[in-house]
């Protein structure tokens, strides 16, 4: 333990842009296999994957011998990807910068949308994967039980959460300022993840009526009740065919696509089809898929508006300028948080163990 | 100052406008601004009442309706405008709508002001006739006028969907695009000008072809191609708007265009065809 130290590779929105993202990012199917090489790297002892549509991350806890170069050399074979292009597009850590960069992500303040909540739970749920594969184990159990401390310390003493970065909330001013009142819009939903229920809680808390859901779950497996038609009931909407979605575009004024299909399900040319139909209403389209779902050529089509995950959180971003100095406090203060607790974590190296005894993912 | 001049009176009435539009920028783009909430509606309230009595001494000069020159005509459109905006703003509240009108009236008024040479003295020649033989006459310019100023409240309309149009398409953010009305709804304002203007330039063209066909020698030849050319322009708008063909953006940049060119064409719009030396306001005031 005590010749333990932690790496960490990754590439985010500070790096890399969502072109390249879109290439470094893993799609769930591949991370089992990737898990089972990266276990295999001489030297790592745990290791834990962090995989969302902005960051993709891998924490490790390894030997003093161990090369953090092999991270990098591993990801970027296993992705197909040129070494000193992932090394351009990607950031190394060791020690305490590992447990200063854990703190600030969990606690939203190195997201893309600054003091967005959505990604604790998307770091407790990589938790959660990395101790059911086993590959979670006392270093990295302390690591992040301290990194959802320093979240929760930071949402309640600082304002990092103050104020509108949800993205549902930034959807429904842009929608605004197209359509006027938002309750008169009518809105579709494709897909049934986390960003889709985040824009449904926002238009329904405006009154929207006209709330549309549809997701490839709905076809795949219509009698089981899957999530988009409990999120159509949940919120007092309607359930679609996804086999129809696309002929029925010109119905809608606001469409969000938040699957992980990994390919493009809305089209230029149905697009075009759509518009001829409703041809002096604008229409608003939201790609919250990382590999996206709209063709970006659809934006070049008159009346259309389409905006991507970049763009809504660059809009989120500009109206948090006024929080940078609470970010910088908060920041500043989870700096020295992580400073003690590595000299913890290297210097009290039973301590640590005894305490990472009784963790859990489930506690 | 002298308040029973009309150029004085146009200067003035010009400034409040100026008050008003920076009174109404400051309002938008500084948090801390505080004044009066109702400041800029009330400077352009006050302009309105300075520039309709600019226009009424002016009116008396003529004995007619005053468009007779460059600068009365611009005057008479920009008045107009704001009549229009006071009659919207009764139904709406149109804070940001009455600055894009009181910057407009501000500028195109003082720099219709500060050429002379667009202000003939045409009423003090020695064979000054009325400017409008008879009533009708005098209704058809007055209508032809009013709807020139609801086609530049449309401009305006379309200029605040251009700008909302690009901020959104730019993924912009700043506050004059967070403070102008949706597009969707500049759109749908901008028809209804469209609808308002071309039915009063249409029936300022029946009552004005009625007397062109008695008196046809009262109308040059290029001012009738121009009116028909300029009428025939916006009915094709209209009727591409109304037919969904043009809209959005290209119908903004359409109508703008349309309207410059008709500010354009003002010069050409004077009835009787002038020979004689016109005076200038300088050769009158050394008389």
């Amino acid at each position: 333990m005590q010749n333990q130290s932690l790496h960490l590779l990754g590439s985010s929105h500070h790096v890399a842009d969502l072109g390249i993202r879109e290439k470094i990012n893993l799609p769930a199917s591949a991370i089992d296999e990737f898990y089972q090489g990266l276990r295999q790297l001489p030297g790592l002892e745990e290791c834990l994957l962090l995989n969302t549509c902005n960051r993709t991350e891998i924490y490790g806890a390894a030997n003093n011998g161990f090369s953090p170069n092999l991270l990098c050399e591993y990801l970027s074979e296993f992705r197909k990807i040129d070494y000193d292009f992932l090394a351009q597009h990607s950031y190394q850590h060791s020690g305490e910068k590992v447990v200063k960069h854990l703190f600030e992500v969990s606690s939203g303040i190195d997201s893309q949308m600054v003091g967005e909540t959505e990604i604790l739970g998307q770091v407790k749920k990589a938790y959660e994967d990395a101790c059911t594969r086993n590959a979670a184990g006392k270093m990295l159990n302390r690591l992040f039980q301290k990194g959802f401390q320093a979240a929760k310390w930071a949402r309640t003493n600082t304002g990092i959460s103050k104020g509108q970065v949800n993205l549902g909330n930034v959807l429904c001013e842009l929608a605004r300022r197209i359509f006027g009142k938002v309750s008169n819009s009518r809105l579709l939903v494709i897909g049934a993840g986390d960003v889709a229920e985040s824009a449904l809680e926002a238009f329904k808390s405006r009154g929207s009526q006209a709330i549309t859901v549809t997701g490839r779950t709905f076809d795949w497996c219509p009698l089981s009740r899957r999530k988009p038609d409990e999120l159509a009931e949940k919120y007092g909407g309607f359930a679609l065919s996804f086999s129809k979605f696309q002929e029925s575009l010109h119905h809608f004024d606001v469409i969000l696509t938040s699957t992980a299909s990994g390919k493009a399900m809305i089209t230029p040319t149905e697009v075009q089809l759509a518009m001829k139909r409703r041809p002096s209403k604008p229409l608003f389209l939201i790609d919250a898929s990382v590999p996206r779902n709209i063709d970006e050529k659809v934006a070049r089509i008159d009346n259309v508006f389409l905006y991507n995950m970049d763009d809504v959180s660059a809009i989120a971003n500009e109206n948090l300028k006024t929080r940078e100095a609470e970010v910088d406090r908060c920041r500043h203060a989870l700096a020295k948080k992580a400073i003690r607790i590595w000299e913890q974590m290297s210097v009290q190296p039973n301590s640590i163990s005894s305490i990472n005894q009784s963790v859990t993912p489930n506690s | 100052m002298n308040f029973q001049d009309t150029r004085d009176l146009l200067w003035l009435a010009g400034g409040l406008y100026g008050v008003a539009f920076f009174i109404g920028l400051l309002k938008t783009f500084k948090n801390n601004f505080s004044l009066f909430r109702e400041a800029p509606f009330i400077a352009i309230s006050f302009g309105f009442i300075v520039h309709t009595r600019a226009l009424y001494f002016r009116g008396l000069d003529v004995h007619g309706c005053p468009l007779g020159n460059t600068l009365e005509r611009v005057q008479f459109i920009l008045w107009s405008l704001i009549l229009a905006f006071l009659i919207l703003r009764l139904l709406w509240r149109l804070d940001l709508l009455g600055s894009f009108c009181a910057g407009l009236s501000f500028f195109a008024g003082w720099l219709s002001l500060l050429f002379p040479s667009l202000d003939s003295k045409y009423w003090l020649l020695e064979n000054y006739q009325r400017l409008f033989s008879n009533p009708w006459v005098e209704l058809h310019a007055s209508i032809a006028i009013f709807s020139y100023g609801i086609f530049s409240l449309l401009s305006i309309v379309c200029a605040m969907y251009l700008v909302q149009h690009k901020a959104l398409l730019d993924r912009a953010t700043g506050k004059l695009s967070s403070f102008l009305p949706p597009i969707h709804d500049l759109e749908h304002a901008a028809f209804r000008l469209l609808l308002i203007g071309t039915l009063c330039l249409t029936l300022s063209l029946i009552v004005g072809g009625m007397h062109w066909l008695r008196h046809p020698e009262y109308v040059t030849s290029i001012k009738l191609f121009i009116t028909l050319i300029l009428w025939a322009g916006y009915c094709l708008l209209f009727f591409l708007r109304c037919s969904n063909i043009l809209f959005g953006s290209k119908f903004s940049k359409a109508s703008i265009a349309l309207f410059l060119i008709a500010m354009l064409s003002m010069g050409f719009m004077s009835s009787k065809d002038k020979s004689s030396t016109i005076l200038q306001p300088q050769q009158t005031s050394q008389e």
